[in-house]
């Protein structure tokens, strides 16, 4: 299953890159570097919606006690930290550029960077207990107590004079960007999630195969 | 009233868990001075800061084994199999930390901060403020090493310190909005209602974490 | 819509004095990404030979 959602995704995504970097037109103000925004928009709605996801799983996991949830969890904590990290430094490079600076404490830049220690938090909570189903139990708490938060950071900081443009697509508004550039960035975003899911298939694999060797699905599965 | 005195007396037997704090505020506080030059000018405008920075960093130090003991001696285990709960043991232990650490570090950045600007009104701004954020602060960090409990100190500082961030910047809105004179009353309020959800909701969320420790 | 926006190929990487910046940047995450990939693909190769051998 999960190779052909790679593949197709992939291909996707070089599609929509192609049509991004090649065929869309250079921005008014931005010119040229503008064209990062197919990377870099991808993977900020992502770094956000898969923390959704996980405290998703987290609910589940101590309400219905699912085991597969906590597995999830622990599967996706690293995926983020990933996608998280390329929407950082996509950003900073970007800013140099754009801002002529690669960093500036700005509201959305410090809550990303804030989302990312966050799932580094998660993964060295996770792997310092020797003790899987506490941790599980442990991870998940930390998860919904950081989805309490995450809002109250984006609020508080959002105090702050901001200097980030604000979001380009919104699900209520009408898109402040141009058609021509922003089917390319839709096709891009589906192609980046298509790989991004594919990549946590993989890692969930690995966790439950980890996990649960001593089963005799498992063999039989190997 | 019986548990009250029992955590007081504890925590003021080790006299390195609650003098050593303070002790470290105030060294915190001296150190900077040192770094800035002594110009007043350039120290005055970042003194706040050094405030909750230096409350911050001596929270962390000292509550990090605020379960630790009793957790290796089974102290925890035993109220848990006598009481059935742990939210009354739980909830004065952070009433104690912060009695005989919050309250005196308060007092401590209050003094100074008179010290620095030289009118009286940074009272009224840093005594409250303190006080209100060194609870807070003692109860995150509480969860934090109660999630972390016996694997180290850093890793709970780790967890716990992203979740402290909408309280510093609410710290330096207040002395922002008291430097350009505007009321920070409203400010002390939100901060207040915080304190009041963190004193109710986080001792129910370690008591589940211990239970699960001690599983 | 889809005309290509650049004169040549050249002026495609070099964009204007900005094609380092994108370039560099998709270079990253292609390279992160697929250390990723592989590193998980190892781990489930490990484990795959692990539970065959028990």
């Amino acid at each position: 299953m999960y190779p052909y959602i790679l593949y197709f995704s992939v291909l996707f995504y070089a599609f929509a890159l192609v049509w991004g970097l090649g065929f869309a037109p250079a921005d008014y103000v931005q010119g040229n570097s503008f064209r990062i925004i197919y990377l870099h928009v991808p993977a900020s709605f992502l770094s956000q919606s898969l923390y959704i996801v996980m405290a998703i799983a987290a609910g589940i996991f101590l309400i219905w006690k699912v085991k597969l949830a906590a597995y999830m969890i622990k599967s996706i904590a690293p995926v983020g930290a990933l996608v998280t990290f390329i929407a950082l430094i996509s950003g900073s490079i970007w800013g140099i550029p754009t801002w002529g600076t690669w960093w500036q404490w700005d509201a959305r830049i410090t809550s990303t960077l804030i989302l990312f220690i966050m799932y580094l938090g998660l993964i060295s909570l996770h792997s310092s207990f020797t003790n899987f189903e506490k941790a599980d139990k442990f991870i998940s708490v930390l998860v919904l107590i950081g989805f309490v938060n995450i809002p109250i950071i984006k609020k508080s900081v959002d105090w702050w004079s901001t200097l980030h443009q604000p979001a380009s697509i919104t699900l209520t508004n009408k898109p402040s960007i141009d058609p021509t550039m922003l089917y390319p960035l839709i096709f891009s975003m589906i192609g980046f999630s298509g790989i991004i899911v594919s990549l946590i298939i993989l890692s969930s694999k690995v966790h439950i195969f980890k996990r649960e060797s001593h089963k005799s699905w498992v063999k039989r599965n190997v | 009233m019986k548990l009250i005195f029992v955590e007081f007396f504890k925590l003021k037997m080790k006299l390195r868990a609650w003098l050593g704090p303070i002790l470290i505020f105030l060294l915190i506080i001296i150190s900077f001075p040192l770094t800035v030059e002594l110009s007043s000018e350039a120290l005055n405008d970042v003194f706040y800061s050094i405030l909750w920075i230096a409350s911050l960093l001596t929270i962390m130090v000292s509550v990090e084994s605020i379960f630790l003991e009793d957790y290796e001696d089974g102290y925890l285990e035993y109220f848990y199999v006598a009481n059935n709960s742990l939210f009354s043991l739980i909830f004065t232990k952070i009433l104690i930390y912060w009695i005989l650490i919050g309250i005196p570090i308060s007092c401590l950045g209050t003094f100074f901060s008179i010290n620095m600007s030289d009118d009286i009104s940074s009272l009224n701004i840093a005594l409250p403020s303190l006080l209100i954020s060194t609870y807070i602060f003692i109860n995150l960090f509480a969860l934090g090493n109660s999630l972390s409990l016996n694997k180290g100190s850093a890793l709970g500082a780790l967890i716990t310190i992203p979740l402290l961030f909408p309280i510093l910047i609410l710290l330096g809105k207040i002395v922002l909005n008291a430097n350009f004179g505007f009321e920070i009353s409203n400010l002390l309020l939100l901060m207040l209602g915080v304190l009041l959800l963190i004193i109710v909701f986080i001792p129910f969320i370690i008591s589940f974490i211990i239970k699960t420790h001690l599983e | 819509m889809f005309n290509f926006a650049f004169d040549n190929l050249n002026s495609f990487f070099y964009m204007d004095g900005h094609g380092i910046y994108v370039w560099s940047v998709f270079f990253i995450v292609i390279i992160s990404t697929s250390l990723m990939f592989i590193f998980y693909k190892n781990e489930l190769r490990k484990i795959r030979k692990k539970i065959i051998d028990e």
